[in-house]
């Protein structure tokens, strides 16, 4: 199915991929249910043929909206600005995001600043009149306080169901302003899950903003990340690659450029998959069809899959074979270290399959993970990029594979069932349920920290230092009071409210 | 000086900026279903949240993590059940969706009192959130409604929707007496002010150590709902703060007959304090000479250590910032820069209110900063645009030294590039771990003072 | 009376110039006796050419000593070590030299860090046996740890005692290792005033640092400092001049070079007596003969006895006239607003000079002062330095003049005789004691602050910000208790003494 920019409105995930956001079973389980979405339609869930099997129940948390996903991309482009076509309250995520930005800046040793998000704060005689006199005069303030090299827009639940002509304001503005003004049509309610506020960034940088007519740069490679140390550019050296790093802490011409490259990557299929897709089917740049690059296996066959497109064989083989005779003795200390050691991981739906991967090589048992949604299939539909299959073919099966929208209601219930030592997490408001029961996280803010082959050392390193905070947990699981039910607490099932539909 | 369109400060004029717009870059509050958070700062209550599916995790990743990294608490954060509303209940209505989940909540979720909030969705499609709550309000169950849509109001203006719900859905009607020397007290925001919580308690100590009984109603220090229940039976009504809770105070006195107190100055420092516990306890009628008592005892503490800072205030070497601009809601800017001013002797270099007061309010607030001090002249300016803060800021003449700015995250950059020191005392304080830490009452005052030139000293070198 | 070089160990400030610490009178009548000292022997002493009556009493607090100022000096060129030949406890000022050191360095656009002394550690048995071997230890500890180009030794009241070759240990260390191994003897019981510390530093610089066939660079100036704000450089720049700044936060080539600068110049003499003098004696280097610049007056005469001297006559007159148009205006308004107000100043001794003349350009009332110490006369002997002469003579007399070694009993009643509306100090322990009677201070951490024609409009500001202070002060005063008795602060201040 092509990825279709004809419009400013992306599809959402669950029209294009088929995602679910809760299920629970084994991962080999999930696997085979997803065949389907690749190869012909074997699942049992009826006539729908991209379907899985998806649970739904009357209690749900909290979860998060695609257009924190905008913010958290188009909102951390460098020269850019990013107006929140909303009321005050989606304004919110400012101050999250800034922290995040000012902590990604200073990670990746740029000059750290605050970011560029302007509210049109909306109030209530906009809900009637409309708020697209406000949208314009919010890009007239963006444009004469920062000129920017691009306007992004972020609409709302709100200016979704009243109907702004947002694309309208944003036509007349880019033709007023001279520079890409780019509506991403955003509203949390228009899909069940956040990632698709990935594409919906990632459509309109397509659209408006990466250049149709590209030069190519035979050594570039986008690499498609978030804010993450910068471990690509010596490892690329190595293949005599340049690092085109995007969304994240980019320049807008950095963006633009992304069609020149020879390649495009990234350290997770969820965030990458739309962009890194639609850059191949509209301007050539081939996506590395390839497992994620997690353990052994997973990173050799990246990095050769990078060197076949790149012609960069023989750099590649030395260079995969240096580095497995360098991490090799440390890894072997660190799985003496973790011996009989229980890791849970609850992040991300690709990212999971490889960090999962990352702490079976390190000897670590995982009897359970939570993702918090899954897509039967990336955007490419190429069997290549199947981590879920990857992951049980290379490393086994994973008993409770569990997909659950950050519920942490469910959680419990989860941790009960493998009574891990130490959780992986990346997303907020799991972690401090697993911390009120003794067991301590390790939060990979930094997104590259297992990548590769020095990842796995970095991830074994990083759990001892987790371990060792178990003490504080588990004076703290004594003293405090769960805000859940004891009959809900009792029950073995956390999926006993929602079974399938 | 409305709408301050040109800012006076220290006789000098800024440029005028240009009009305000709609834009606010750098948000200061967020929107009226903030107030969830009200909720969750009374003991074992939970808030539910009928809203699109980031709405919670926003306001919470915000004003709870990002803002001294206070943590959600027992009801809070990622407990928060929410409808995350999908496109289904945008078009077909969400009322069974929130019928389904309180239901749920009430199996899974172990609180006293569950409070509906509503975001943008169902107050723009629609949705009758109050005919759905009143089902379960008629089976007995905890539970009230407060509409917060966030185009509605701001979270201060949704704290106090979210407080009448409780008091006019739960807590109810009340016949009886009243018990002489017991206050309820209204101040400052839960969460939203960072330093609330060991704020609370301080006043709640100073209160106590005046001979009254306190109903301190939010974080760990109140009782939870049972104190709400006997909101009703307390003597009077305290309202600490330039207009936050005035709203509340004056419905109860309509509602129960019963009298409150407006002090708009949070007391930071030994003088404004005993001077509000005084007020208090003349108030109350109740027997002066332990709240005297308690008074000698406090400022013998307090000189001690002030005595301690006077030292390294007088011959401090390296020189001082002489200046002082407040970026911060009203409550706190006010509190704060009458202790600087009167207490330290610093000088005004601008006090930016940053959290949309109502109009009614503002000439209040403005005479409130107008009346600090007969030798000094401070000006207020109502802006909420961080942008237009900064720049208005950096406009201004500090003379020999830049000023101390206390204000928030958004000011480390401004601070950076002014060479002065920057204390975050307000959200968003994201460089901040607060958990008891408090700025006022006597207590407080010598934590501000720590705080303020640790991070002084900190930036000689 | 020449400096003599060919000793290792400095004549005391009191043996050459005759210092006191102790006095009470008007700043005219301490003028008038110490005027032998630049003229004839006029004063009444007795037969002590270079002595001044001193007040003596019995009761003393904690003053300061020699060996601190060598930390304040030798303690903090960049890339020298100094050693504490002593027990722990000398070593106790390497916490606040070290702050005072970073903060200079911070102010001065340095690269922050912490400052390299190492203490030798002295314990009992040392005392009996002796510490050289472990000052030799910690020598060339210094040597493998840092590789400085000069290693400085502070001897200590114990090792002075004790009789330690120092010297001994230094030569045979300077062989060696092939760089200065400069003993520096500031054993504080040594000298009544800490000042002689100074001295001591400055002169193991001269016999063993500065360059001895120097190369004259006609454009550089030696200024003589602590850690003020560089406000030489742009002033130079109007006379076609480079600094170069001595002695603290220099390079030891920084110091090597002073023998081929154009002259030397100081902001208070107290400091710069010692090594300006010298440098002229030893190397020809003029030290500026004029009153230290402060005040329209006094820089003037410094301004142009410097472009005299350096051959820049007409630069100097067209700075001086610009300056002064510049600044009138901000004056006339700080005159206005400091109208009425009573200053007190309390420093060391020709700083004080100095900043009254500051605050009487300002209308500043000033009718008390307290100084560490008074010199008679610094070593150059000449009357063009003669500052406190200066301020009498260009801003009238100070009724109430005292020396007083920073002793806080006396400034009780000090403050009492004028009742200032603030104070301003450099050194600490006097301060405090004005907290609690609710009067402010400025301490003038940077020396320069209120140096030459914008001096006085920094100063005027700075004291417009301590005056707001007076709220925090008063509200302290009306809840502290005194540690001295009632019947000692109704006494004149110096009634115990005679």
């Amino acid at each position: 199915m092509r990825i279709n920019l004809d419009t400013p409105v992306v599809e959402s995930r669950e029209q294009r991929l088929g995602t679910i956001i809760a299920w629970d079973g084994k991962a080999s389980e999930l696997s085979k249910q997803s065949e389907y979405a690749r190869k012909s339609c074997a699942s049992g869930c009826g006539e729908k043929g991209r379907r899985l099997c998806e649970m739904k129940g009357p209690f749900t948390q909290g979860s998060v909206c695609s257009e924190q996903m905008v913010e958290c991309q188009a909102g951390h482009i460098r020269d850019a600005v990013l107006i929140q076509h909303s009321p005050i309250g989606c304004g919110a995520g400012q101050v999250i995001y800034n922290s995040i930005y000012r902590n990604g800046l200073a990670m990746r040793n740029l000059p750290v600043e605050n970011l560029r998000l302007i509210s049109t704060n909306l109030k209530e005689q906009d809900m009637v009149f409309g708020g697209v006199d406000k949208l314009e005069q919010s890009i007239r303030d963006a444009w004469e306080r920062h000129h920017p090299k691009a306007i992004f827009i972020a609409t709302s639940c709100a200016t979704g169901i009243i109907g702004d002509d947002v694309d309208g304001s944003a036509r007349k503005m880019e033709g007023e302003l001279g520079i890409p003004v780019i509506p991403l049509h955003c509203e949390g309610f228009m899909s069940k899950h956040w990632s698709t506020g990935f594409d919906a960034t990632q459509h309109g940088i397509m659209r408006q903003i990466v250049r149709k007519n590209p030069t190519k740069q035979e050594d570039l490679v986008n690499v498609i990340n978030l804010w993450g140390t910068d471990v690509f550019t010596p490892m690329f050296k190595e293949l005599n690659l340049r690092v085109n790093f995007v969304v994240d802490l980019a320049t807008v011409e950095d963006l633009a450029q992304m069609s020149e490259a020879a390649a495009t990557v990234g350290f997770c299929h969820t965030l990458s998959s739309y962009l890194a897709a639609g850059l191949e089917q509209e301007f050539g740049v081939p996506e590395i069809k390839a497992p994620q690059p997690y353990g052994f296996p997973g990173t050799d066959a990246w990095l050769r899959e990078l060197a076949k497109v790149t012609h960069r064989e023989e750099l590649a083989e030395a260079y995969i074979a240096r580095e497995h005779l360098r991490v090799a003795p440390r890894i072997a200390e660190l799985r003496v270290l973790l011996k009989g050691k229980k890791g849970f991981v609850s992040t991300g739906s690709a990212y999971a399959h490889g960090i999962i991967a990352v702490l079976r090589e390190l000897g670590v048992e995982v009897d359970g993970s939570l993702v918090f949604h899954h897509d039967p299939i990336y955007d490419s539909q190429d069997p290549r990029q199947d981590t879920l299959a990857h992951l049980v073919d290379n490393y086994g099966d994973v008993p409770s594979f569990s997909v659950s929208n950050r519920q942490q209601y469910q959680f419990y219930g989860l941790l009960q069932r493998v009574k891990p030592d130490f959780i992986i997490i990346r997303h907020n408001g799991l972690a401090p349920l697993a911390s009120r029961l003794g067991i301590p996280a390790a939060p990979l803010g930094d997104e590259h920290h297992a990548l590769g082959y020095q990842g796995i050392i970095n991830l074994g390193e990083t759990i001892l230092e987790i371990l060792s905070h178990k003490k504080f947990h588990e004076d703290l699981a004594a003293h405090v009071t769960l805000p859940y039910k004891k009959w809900w607490l009792d029950q073995g099932d956390p999926f006993l409210l929602v079974k399938g539909d | 000086m409305q709408g301050a369109e040109t800012v006076v400060t220290e006789g000098r004029t800024f440029p005028p900026l240009g009009p305000k717009t709609n834009s606010i870059q750098q948000v200061r509050y967020v929107c009226a279903i903030g107030a969830m958070h009200s909720a969750s700062a009374i003991p074992w209550v939970i808030p539910i949240t009928h809203c699109g599916p980031g709405c919670a995790e926003k306001q919470f990743g915000s004003l709870a993590m990002c803002n001294g990294f206070q943590g959600g608490g027992y009801g809070g954060g990622a407990v928060v059940p929410s409808t995350n509303i999908s496109e289904s209940e945008v078009v077909f209505g969400g009322e069974n969706r929130l019928r389904e989940l309180i239901r749920a909540s009430l199996k899974i979720l172990d609180a006293e009192l569950f409070v509906v909030v509503t975001g943008c969705i169902p107050d723009l499609v629609g949705d009758d959130a109050g005919a759905v709550v009143r089902e379960f309000q008629a089976e007995g169950v905890p539970v009230v409604l407060a509409e917060t849509g966030g185009f509605k109001g701001t979270n201060f203006t949704g704290h106090e929707l979210v407080t009448r719900a409780i008091i006019d859905q739960y807590v109810g009607e009340y016949a009886g007496g009243r018990t002489p020397g017991v206050v309820n007290v209204w101040s400052m925001l839960p969460y939203h002010n960072t330093f609330w919580q060991g704020d609370l308690s301080e006043i709640k100590r100073v209160l106590e150590g005046g001979g009254l009984k306190v109903n301190i109603l939010f974080g760990h220090e109140s009782e939870g709902v049972s104190e709400w229940k006997r909101i009703p039976q307390a003597q009077f009504n305290l309202v600490l703060s330039p207009w936050l809770g005035l709203r509340t105070a004056q419905h109860l006195e309509g509602k129960y007959g019963q009298p409150f107190l407006h002090l708009p100055i949070i007391p930071i420092g030994a003088d404004e304090t005993s001077s509000f516990l005084r007020k208090v306890v003349a108030f109350a009628g109740i027997d002066p000479s332990l709240a005297e008592e308690f008074i000698k005892k406090e400022e013998r503490t307090y000189y001690h250590y002030l005595e301690g800072f006077g030292e390294f205030y007088s011959e401090y070497f390296w020189g001082m910032p002489a200046k002082f601009v407040v970026v911060g809601e009203s409550a706190y800017n006010l509190a704060l820069t009458r202790f600087l001013i009167n207490d330290l002797g610093l000088m005004p270099g601008g006090q930016f209110i940053t959290e949309n007061p109502p109009e009614e309010y503002r000439e209040a607030i403005s005479r409130e900063f107008r009346t600090i001090a007969d030798d000094v002249v401070t000006h207020v300016a109502f802006e909420e645009d961080s942008y237009r803060i900064h720049t208005l800021i950096r406009q201004s003449d500090f003379g020999q030294k830049p000023p101390i700015i206390l204000g928030t995250t958004w000011e480390r950059d401004l601070a950076k590039e002014m060479r002065s020191a920057v204390v975050e005392v307000g959200f968003p304080a994201s460089y901040e771990m607060v958990l008891s830490r408090t700025n006022v009452g006597y207590r407080g005052a010598i934590a501000l003072l720590e705080k303020i030139y640790t991070t002084v000293v900190s930036g000689t070198a | 009376m020449a400096i003599n070089f060919d000793t290792p160990v400095v004549v005391n400030r009191e043996q050459r110039l005759g210092t006191i610490i102790a006095w009470d009178g008007s700043a005219s009548e301490l003028s008038d006796l110490s005027e032998y000292s630049r003229k004839s022997c006029g004063g009444s002493c007795g037969e002590n050419k270079r002595k001044l009556c001193e007040a003596t009493g019995p009761f003393t607090q904690g003053s300061c000593c020699s060996e601190q100022m060598v930390e304040c000096q030798a303690g903090q060129v960049r890339d020298a070590v100094l050693i504490q030949h002593s027990p722990i406890g000398c070593a106790a000022s390497q916490v606040g030299n070290s702050l005072i050191y970073r903060v200079g360095m911070a102010m001065t656009g340095k690269p922050v860090e912490n400052l390299r002394w190492i203490s030798t550690n002295l314990k009992e048995q040392d005392m009996v046996f002796g510490g050289v071997e472990r000052l030799e230890q910690s020598i060339r500890d210094a040597w493998e740890r840092q590789h400085p180009k000069v290693i400085f030794i502070a001897t200590s009241c114990a090792t002075g005692i004790i009789g330690d070759d120092v010297d001994g240990a230094a030569g045979k260390m300077e062989a060696e290792l092939g760089i200065p191994v400069i003993p520096l003897h500031c054993e504080g019981f040594k000298s009544k005033h800490w000042s002689t510390g100074f001295d001591a530093a400055q002169h193991g610089i001269i016999r063993q640092i500065v360059r001895k066939n120097p190369k004259k660079q006609e454009d550089l100036v030696n200024v003589i400092k602590l850690w003020g704000s560089d406000v030489f450089t742009p002033m130079f720049a109007q006379l076609d001049l480079r600094v170069n700044y001595v002695v603290d936060l220099a390079s030891v080539d920084d110091l090597a070079q002073m023998s081929e600068a154009a002259a030397t110049v100081g902001f208070c003499h107290t400091l710069s007596s010692y090594l300006a003098s010298g440098l002229e004696q030893e190397f020809g280097v003029p030290e500026i003969k004029a009153p230290q610049p402060y005040g329209f007056a006094g820089t003037d005469a410094w301004l142009r006895e410097l472009a005299r001297v350096t051959n820049r006559v007409e630069k100097a007159e067209a700075y001086i006239a610009r300056e002064h148009a510049r600044v009138k205006p901000r004056l006339a308004e700080l005159r206005k607003l400091l109208k009425g107000k009573k200053g007190y100043v309390s420093t060391g001794s020709a700083y004080a000079h100095g900043l009254i003349s500051v605050l009487k350009e300002l209308g500043v009332e000033v009718d008390g002062s307290l100084v560490f110490h008074h010199d008679p006369v610094y070593d150059s002997g000449d009357p063009r330095q003669d500052s406190l002469a200066h301020l009498v003579d260009t801003y009238g007399d100070i009724p109430s003049f005292s020396v007083s070694n920073r002793q806080q009993y006396q400034f009780y009643g000090l403050l009492q005789r004028v009742k200032p509306d603030f104070i301003l100090i450099r050194h600490p322990g006097l301060a405090p004691l004005a907290s609690r009677l609710g009067i402010p201070a400025a301490p003038l951490g940077d020396e320069h602050i209120a140096l030459g024609y914008q001096g006085i409009i920094n100063l005027g500001e700075t004291i417009l910000e301590i005056l707001s202070r007076r709220k925090f002060h008063q509200k302290l005063a009306g809840h502290v208790r005194m540690p001295y008795k009632k019947s000692w602060l109704e006494q004149d201040p110096y009634s115990l003494s005679n």
